[in-house]
């Protein structure tokens, strides 16, 4: 009985903590955003989200989003089946690579690129002599994103592979069934909902890259400017307005893809049938 | 021969997993390969199978070298040890899979599919998918996948080992029925000795990545030619002085003696022993119910010997004197084994 009482205690403690410093931490900040957009009337959010430079960078933003989820679902597919279907050296190797860029902090990520491509790189005479410009540029961005969102769906992929193990594929093989034939029937069946699930994350952490983005933009407002960074300049040129009305659109958007994820989790979960 | 392995040498990571493997299969008939877990049994099927390649040696499947076809040109059968059933599909697609994959057309595709379905008595069962079977019915699913594209030869990976003891017994006599009936060539790989005993036309023992010895499961089982043979069935008991017994011809240099329970006639001191002068004291230390016999360990002169009673016959008590006479046993010199008749039978021919 007293054991009860006790674990009751403990119970609501640590909700009510857990409560507060979500509402804190989380909550207030969105409605703070919400009301600071709004603060000015309707109109004047309106105003803000249909600006010229504002649709520019949500279309550059969706731009490099969907090229980095694009790469990457077909690089992660690529190297989670490398990873768990096949035997070779140095496997532990690359799979601690695929992990380099969730480690690296994406300023350093930026600052690699700017070196590799930038005016002192060995490389910059050939992408001239190409008219490739990848620093300060569109390309640069969607190379960043590519790169700091490269470990979310081999991640995800990888560990169902790993359970599922290879004998449904050898099975297949036996009667034989091809490459692409073995991974649409049997494959892609099994890894449907985590590959699903990875791109919903690959996707949320595209579209909020700040980092690496910043620093190989260049701050080109209405070339190179991504949401984040157009409210980062809104925000130093002290419309407050504007910028909160423009980070309402990316969490309007995170809010999307939370309530997506959860269906993916829930979907996932209730169609697993077990062996 | 219609299966033929040509000296077949495999290592992995430092394991010799086949080490100069040669053997030939018949067409038609139904193959054990018996040994022990990491005996390279399961290496064997599926080197044959092509899931795996030899690093030397050649395997011919009707009279074509197949090392450089791929498994899935080879035209086999394979049923893996957990089923591999395809789980996001349907009983019936995972039997239509190898047909589809032909570009059969749907007619035959249909009528194949129902006419395996009811060779394996799941007609009706159709649509369930696999997590909705019992481990007998997932079994036989797998074999009507297997046999669905009509393979020339059946490889089956420990076929009963995930079922229970019961379903299993029904399962063995199924099968072995079932493959008469369709004249398929196959080999079964198996770590259970009354299992292959029960289902194969023929058994190849196999240990430490070699053959020991091949043949019917009664020549194995009468005339073991290596040590491994003798001791791998049934449950035998090993003596290092079989001369401690009477009247067994001498062989030099003998590492043991091999004794099974069938070769060994216990009677009490009140019973009239036949071969009286040849059999030797023995006290009786346990008898455990077996079922349809009691099973006696009998010491005779610090040798354990275990040895079988009917239960029609007069009861043994522990501790009891006994006379215990032995018709034959099995030496080993080195690896090979030979069987000694007892002297005393040389006139009378009695036989188990």
């Amino acid at each position: 009985m007293n054991q009860n009482k006790q674990s009751g205690f403990v119970k609501w403690l640590l909700i009510t903590i857990s409560v507060l410093f979500l509402f804190v931490m989380l909550v207030l900040p969105l409605l703070v955003v919400i009301t600071q957009a709004f603060k000015s009337g309707v109109a004047a959010y309106l105003k803000a989200v249909t600006d010229k430079y504002t649709v520019r960078a949500l279309l550059l933003t969706l731009e490099a989003t969907l090229t980095a989820v694009v790469v990457n679902t077909i690089f992660g597919l690529f190297a989670a089946w490398t990873i768990t279907k096949f035997k070779f050296k140095g496997k532990k190797l690359l799979t601690t690579l695929i992990d380099i860029p969730v480690t690296v902090s994406p300023v350093i990520a930026g600052l690699i690129f700017i070196l590799l491509f930038g005016r002192q790189s060995l490389l910059y005479p050939i992408l001239k002599a190409c008219h490739i410009k990848v620093v300060f540029a569109v390309p640069g961005i969607i190379l960043a994103t590519v790169f700091v969102t490269f470990p979310f769906i081999s991640r995800e992929l990888i560990p169902v592979l790993e359970t599922e193990g290879t004998d449904e594929e050898e099975a297949a093989a036996l009667m034989g069934a091809g490459a692409f034939t073995i991974f649409r029937k049997i494959t892609l069946p099994h890894i449907r909902w985590a590959l699903l699930y990875g791109i919903v994350l690959c996707t949320a952490r595209a579209m909020g890259e700040f980092g690496a983005v910043s620093v190989l933009s260049g701050h080109l407002r209405g070339l190179t400017n991504t949401l984040p960074l157009h409210v980062e300049i809104l925000f130093n040129e002290f419309q407050y307005v504007p910028a909160f009305a423009v980070s309402s659109i990316l969490v309007i958007l995170a809010i999307i893809l939370l309530v997506m994820r959860s269906v993916l989790e829930h979907k996932g979960k209730t169609t697993k049938k077990p062996l | 021969m219609y299966v033929e392995l040509k000296d077949i040498n495999k290592t992995y990571a430092g394991y010799q997993a086949s080490n100069h493997v040669s053997f030939g299969i018949e067409q038609g008939r139904l193959i054990a390969l018996l040994g022990p877990s990491g005996s390279g049994k399961t290496t064997i099927l599926r080197m044959i199978a092509g899931l795996e390649t030899p690093d030397s040696g050649e395997i011919v499947i009707d009279g074509k070298v197949v090392n450089n076809i791929p498994a899935s040109e080879r035209g086999i059968g394979f049923v893996f040890q957990n089923y591999a059933l395809f789980r996001y599909m349907t009983v019936y697609d995972n039997i239509a899979f190898g047909l589809n994959v032909k570009k059969e057309n749907k007619k035959y595709i249909d009528e194949r599919v129902h006419e395996l379905l009811k060779l394996i008595s799941l007609d009706g069962l159709e649509k369930r998918y696999p997590s909705q079977l019992s481990g007998g019915q997932r079994q036989r699913v797998a074999f009507a996948r297997a046999l669905a594209p009509n393979p020339h030869l059946l490889l089956l990976d420990e076929p009963f080992a995930a079922i229970d003891a019961k379903v299993r017994q029904e399962l063995r006599s199924w099968l072995k029925e079932m493959i008469e009936k369709l004249g398929i060539t196959s080999i079964f790989v198996t770590h259970d000795q009354d299992e292959a005993i029960e289902v194969a036309d023929e058994i190849i023992i196999t240990n430490k990545g070699h053959i020991e010895q091949k043949g019917t499961p009664l020549e194995i089982y009468q005339n073991p030619q290596t040590a491994f043979a003798a001791t791998f069935f049934g449950q035998t008991s090993q003596i290092t002085n079989y001369q401690s017994f009477h009247s067994f011809p001498k062989v030099d240099n003998v590492d043991k003696a091999i004794i099974r329970p069938e070769f060994v006639k216990v009677s009490k001191k009140n019973e009239v022993q036949r071969f009286g002068p040849s059999a030797s004291e023995g006290v009786v230390e346990r008898v455990s119910f077996r079922g349809d016999s009691l099973e006696l360990l009998v010491n005779v002169n610090d040798n354990q010997i275990i040895a079988k009673r009917g239960l029609e016959e007069k009861s043994i008590a522990v501790g009891e004197k006994v006379d215990v006479f032995i018709y034959r046993l099995f030496v080993t010199v080195g690896e090979k084994a030979m069987l000694l008749e007892n002297q005393s039978l040389v006139d009378d021919s009695v036989f188990i």
